[in-house]
């Protein structure tokens, strides 16, 4: 198979046939409405399906991506003039890496100024956020709760409180000093 | 046979590299002899011991960005900027923001610029006697700088701005691009305090395979020494300890207070409102127009964090009658500790602060000083 006729088009495309089917399938059970004495807890658990498939959708988008672009580095490399005549043993390798070196690097830093990279991260950031919020909050519904542990909430509001507390105490002790002719 | 021997030579670089790294101790920075002045929460204020009988009275306050550590600006001896101004006869102060934690997380910009930076400006011009001091702000220290001078220009007499990004609309830089598809708000609200490790990705990523693989590989490569030749060996050991010390600065990162954060992140990066006087900190308007002191803004032709677009619109945006631009053929990091810095840089700052820090041709102090409680050189080494 020759580089030029290679490209992850066909991966992209069972891709996306793959989250069709899954979204017409297994992925209609997650909005079933939970029943039963463990209605609200499963109700919960299965909010979690769409978060971790739409993680995984675009990972594997970022994942096609890079493929791409390697794949693109690579034939940028293969039309290199690298001179290898009158070179021996590691000044040759040393001549490789520096062709490499620049090939990928350039490639890549193309690739990652385009606003094509630049939304996919965005939206890859946003979905893995998403994934770890809500594994903190079963987390902590499941484990800390039950255990009387503080949660990640508890400790923002301890925080908050004292956020607000030092600053009022900021703002007394300067007005004191301006009151007493210290400032 | 050649091949071979090359080879064994390649070995015994990069041995000999291991070597030096497998006895390297801790490396040092942040040299230059100081007391800590002033302490709020985890900032502390520096002020560097001065180098010369009679500083210029006006004295400058370094102000670096949250993100990273201050001491790039004193990182060894021989790449200081700290000790290059003060052996060109200022007084010189910096600010060391600290690492911010949990508790730090509901810190806003209006907290840093008029809480922070508002009372040390005041515990200087105390120390000075002086009612207005320099300003020198660097990349979003810089930013800091700027609105402070426009919120209090009455407590500033000279502003200097380092590779600071005030026009955050460009496509130039990679930082300016990423950060108009990143979700702030799910950012801040997950973390809290947002993980200096999360913002160091995103740098490494401005260009993956320079400086997560050549860098290293750079390094090896530099060393290469005939056996048994001291002089080289030790000049082996300060190409490595000079690395290491880059490493740790690089790899330094504090973690961002969250509201701070989103703020900045919002209101500059996405919106970018500061230029267009929109910005509000504690519901006042910004107004870049309110600047009427002195500046010198400086650049970076190379700068990939912060590009000369951002920087270069401040000039046209401030009502100074004296504003100079200077845009030096280096990087954002080499414009401290590249070898421009210490020949090319510093003396340009120098130059332009000098005959505006208070003494006159003769060495008199030509401005008003109140009673200052600044100790003398002898005094301060004395401790």
């Amino acid at each position: 198979m020759s580089m030029e006729e290679t490209n992850f088009e066909a991966t992209h495309e069972f891709f996306d046939m793959w989250v069709k089917t899954y979204e017409a399938t297994f992925g209609k059970v997650s909005e079933v409405p939970a029943i039963g004495p463990l209605r609200e807890k499963s109700e919960k658990i299965s909010k979690g399906f769409p978060l971790f498939f739409s993680l995984y959708s675009t990972w594997m988008d970022t994942v096609a991506d890079f493929q791409n672009i390697s794949m693109e580095a690579m034939k940028r490399m293969n039309t290199k003039k690298i001179n290898l005549e009158d070179k021996t043993g590691t000044e040759s390798y040393k001549e490789l890496y520096n062709a490499w070196m620049e090939s990928y690097s350039e490639t890549f830093k193309e690739f990652m100024r385009s606003g094509h990279f630049s939304s996919d991260m965005g939206r890859f950031t946003s979905n893995f956020l998403d994934v770890q919020k809500y594994n903190r909050e079963m987390l902590e519904e499941n484990y800390l709760k039950p255990s009387n542990l503080p949660t990640k909430s508890d400790i923002d509001e301890l925080n908050k409180e004292l956020y607000s507390l030092k600053k009022q105490v900021k703002e007394l002790s300067g007005r004191i000093n301006e009151l007493s002719g210290n400032k | 046979m050649y091949e071979l021997s090359s080879i064994e030579k390649e070995y015994n670089k990069l041995m000999s590299g291991f070597q030096i790294f497998l006895k390297m101790p801790e490396v040092s920075v942040d040299t230059t002899p100081h007391e800590i002045v002033y302490t709020e929460d985890k900032m502390k204020l520096l002020h560097f011991l001065p180098t010369v009988e009679k500083p210029h009275p006006v004295p400058i306050l370094m102000v670096y960005a949250l993100v990273n550590r201050y001491y790039i600006l004193d990182l060894q001896p021989d790449k200081s900027v700290v000790k290059k101004l003060l052996d060109d006869g200022f007084d010189v102060y910096i600010i060391d923001w600290g690492y911010p934690s949990g508790l730090d997380r509901y810190l806003t910009l209006n907290d840093y610029v008029n809480g922070y930076l508002n009372n040390v400006v005041d515990i200087v011009r105390k120390r000075s006697g002086l009612d207005k001091i320099t300003l020198m702000g660097i990349c979003q220290g810089g930013t800091f700088s700027v609105m402070y001078s426009a919120l209090h220009p009455e407590k500033v007499k000279n502003l200097i701005t380092l590779v600071a990004p005030i026009n955050f609309d460009t496509q130039k830089g990679l930082l300016h691009v990423w950060a108009k598809n990143l979700d702030v708000d799910k950012v801040v609200d997950y973390y809290g305090i947002v993980p200096g490790d999360f913002l160091n990705a995103g740098f490494l990523l401005t260009d993956p395979f320079r400086l997560m693989i050549d860098k290293y590989v750079g390094m090896f490569d530099r060393i290469d020494c005939k056996p048994n030749d001291e002089a080289c060996l030790i000049r082996n050991e300060e190409i490595v300890r000079n690395f290491l010390r880059m490493e740790k600065w690089i790899f330094d990162s504090p973690d961002q207070a969250g509201e701070a954060f989103r703020q900045f992140m919002k209101d500059c990066y996405q919106r970018n409102l500061l230029i267009q006087n929109k910005m509000e900190l504690n519901g006042k308007k910004i107004n870049l127009k309110n600047i009427t002191m002195p500046l010198l803004n400086i650049m970076a032709e190379f700068d990939h964090l912060v590009p000369n677009e951002a920087s270069i619109p401040l000039n046209d945006a401030v009502s100074s009658k004296e504003k100079e631009m200077v845009v030096f053929p280096t990087g954002h990091i080499g414009i401290f500790v590249g070898s421009k810095s210490q020949k090319e840089v510093c003396p340009r700052i120098s130059k332009w602060l000098t005959p505006r820090s208070g003494l006159d041709e003769e060495g008199i102090p030509d401005i008003k000083i109140k009673t200052s409680k600044r100790k003398s050189k002898k005094e301060l080494h004395e401790g």
